[in-house]
């Protein structure tokens, strides 16, 4: 216990994109909180300690865990956005 | 599309040899039969006939009629007169040309020397300051904006387009639209928040109203000059980003998901993080979403300083293969100052420009419009452009993508910093055989 929180993207192989809900739930096995199975994408998003990266990699279907990147834009005013 | 001026056109090569026989394109129709007797031709010799549909040389030279089915083309021996009588036949004639002879190209061993001569020249004029040979021409005046229309939809040429983006949905994933915006009362709007928290696709920012009229903003608005690419398209409003302008991957493939779902042929991203990497999730977002129709058009980020000699780099989601990277143009169509330059990795490239400096667009009421520059401000242009041809076209996912990039105008920019040029409206006739066909 007590690694923070990390929110991820999970990105499942086109092999298991037929069974998205059977991945999410061995990711929630895994101590994942999964927040959207995005189905059209074969993507999984939510929440996970950040040291339980390696259990969700190992899930069978999943491709790729990455810690989810912020977007941040200017504020209204600026000349460049 | 642009012609250059008469005087910069090169001269035609004199006397391009011919073969007295005439090359016929046909229309597509596949099995609708050609009529060779109509032009008095007998002894056909079709591709088809002949084993692995290759056809020998010898029959070639032999038959009045030579068809290569799979291309509908024939090469017929017979005066141009002769193939006239094609024309009226049931399969339409697209064209009869002249069949040429072709030559390997010569190789020129001058052109080493001259090269070099040509160099020194420069050299020496750059160093002594003169007018160099070939860049005496004064610099085409600047796009401007004007009363029917801002600089960049003239750019584009969209003020030309007989195309509006009817039937074609755009998904725009940003701060959302002001949902009572004067310029889009009546348009169809479909409007979901993948914000935590927010339930309303209202936006408080700005930016995504303004990249919503840019690609998809009336034809003719209710005040002001024309700022809208897609004016009849169907706008899918995703609020992706908060009205503090940030989002994070959830939301944001939330959104992408949502838009591919709905079969939004265009998603436009005037959003991104720098980063230099492409960003798993993204690329396989980005070809799952293209495998169903769906171009993802993104803009490739304003970390460039170019004054003080930074050019920056492509970020996420940009730089992933599957997703289109667009830079900005000002008015005189170069690299704007902040746009980013292509990374060396796949899917890094810049892909295509558009114009994104003061650029005039909509804006929540009370300020109706507001004129801003960025890479942000370039994306729409392009998702706009994408549902044109997608309405002229018919064409999705990578094809979608291949036309386009072949519908810019190539522009003397390095193609690290702006790709394959300024993509382009499609114009009348644009996506027919017919107005494919030159000559025609």
């Amino acid at each position: 216990m007590g690694s923070p929180l990390s929110r991820f993207s999970v990105t499942v192989d086109d092999g298991h994109l037929a069974e998205l809900d059977s991945v999410a739930s061995a990711l929630r096995d895994s101590g994942m909180e999964v927040e959207r199975v995005l189905g059209a994408l074969g993507v999984i998003t939510g929440q996970a300690p950040a040291d339980a990266r390696p259990s969700l990699l190992a899930v069978p279907g999943v491709t790729s865990v990455d810690e989810q990147l912020r977007v941040s834009l200017p504020p209204p005013d600026s000349p460049v956005q | 599309m642009i012609d250059p001026p008469a005087a910069a056109r090169p001269p035609r090569s004199p006397g391009a040899q011919t073969t007295g026989r005439q090359v016929v394109v046909f229309a597509d129709a596949a099995d609708e039969p050609v009529d060779w007797s109509a032009a008095g031709i007998s002894d056909v010799a079709d591709s088809r006939d002949f084993s692995s549909g290759r056809v020998p040389a010898q029959a070639m030279r032999d038959a009045g009629a030579t068809v290569f089915a799979r291309l509908g083309i024939a090469v017929v021996a017979a005066g141009p007169d002769q193939v006239a009588a094609l024309r009226g036949a049931r399969r339409p004639v697209l064209s009869v040309s002249p069949e040429l002879v072709h030559h390997v190209l010569p190789e020129d061993p001058s052109a080493y020397v001259r090269g070099y001569r040509d160099g020194v020249t420069d050299l020496a004029a750059r160093l002594a300051g003169a007018p160099v040979p070939g860049e005496e021409t004064p610099l085409p005046p600047p796009f401007a904006d004007t009363a029917a229309a801002t600089w960049g939809i003239q750019a584009v040429q969209a003020t030309t387009s007989p195309f509006t983006g009817q039937g074609v949905r755009v998904a725009v994933l940003d701060t959302g639209l002001d949902l009572q915006h004067p310029d889009f009362v009546g348009r169809t709007v479909t409007a979901e928040s993948f914000v935590t928290g927010v339930d309303s696709a209202q936006d408080g920012h700005g930016h995504g109203t303004h990249c919503t009229g840019t690609a998809c903003g009336p034809r003719v608005p209710p005040a002001g000059p024309r700022y809208g690419v897609a004016s009849d398209a169907e706008v899918f409003v995703g609020k992706v980003l908060s009205d503090e302008g940030s989002g994070d991957d959830g939301g944001i493939l939330a959104g992408i998901d949502w838009a591919v779902a709905n079969g939004c042929a265009v998603i436009s991203m005037s959003l991104g993080a720098d980063v230099a990497e492409a960003h798993p999730p993204y690329s396989a977002a980005g070809r799952r979403a293209l495998e169903q129709g769906s171009l993802i058009v993104a803009a490739a980020g304003n970390n460039a300083d170019r004054e003080n000699g930074e050019f920056g780099f492509v970020g996420a989601p940009a730089n992933s293969v599957e997703i289109l990277a667009v830079g900005a143009l000002d008015p005189r169509l170069t690299t704007a100052w902040f746009s980013a330059r292509s990374l060396p990795v796949p899917g890094g490239e810049v892909d295509v420009a558009a114009p994104g400096v003061d650029v005039l667009s909509a804006w929540p009421m009370p300020e109706r419009y507001n004129t801003i520059s960025g890479t942000s401000m370039a994306t729409p242009h392009v998702a706009g452009l994408a549902a044109l041809w997608a309405e002229a076209t018919g064409r999705r996912g990578y094809e979608l993508w291949a036309t386009l990039t072949q519908a810019s105008r190539r522009l003397t920019e390095p193609s690290v910093d702006v790709g394959s040029g300024l993509v382009l409206a499609p114009q009348e006739g644009a996506g027919t055989a017919r107005g494919r066909s030159r000559g025609a």
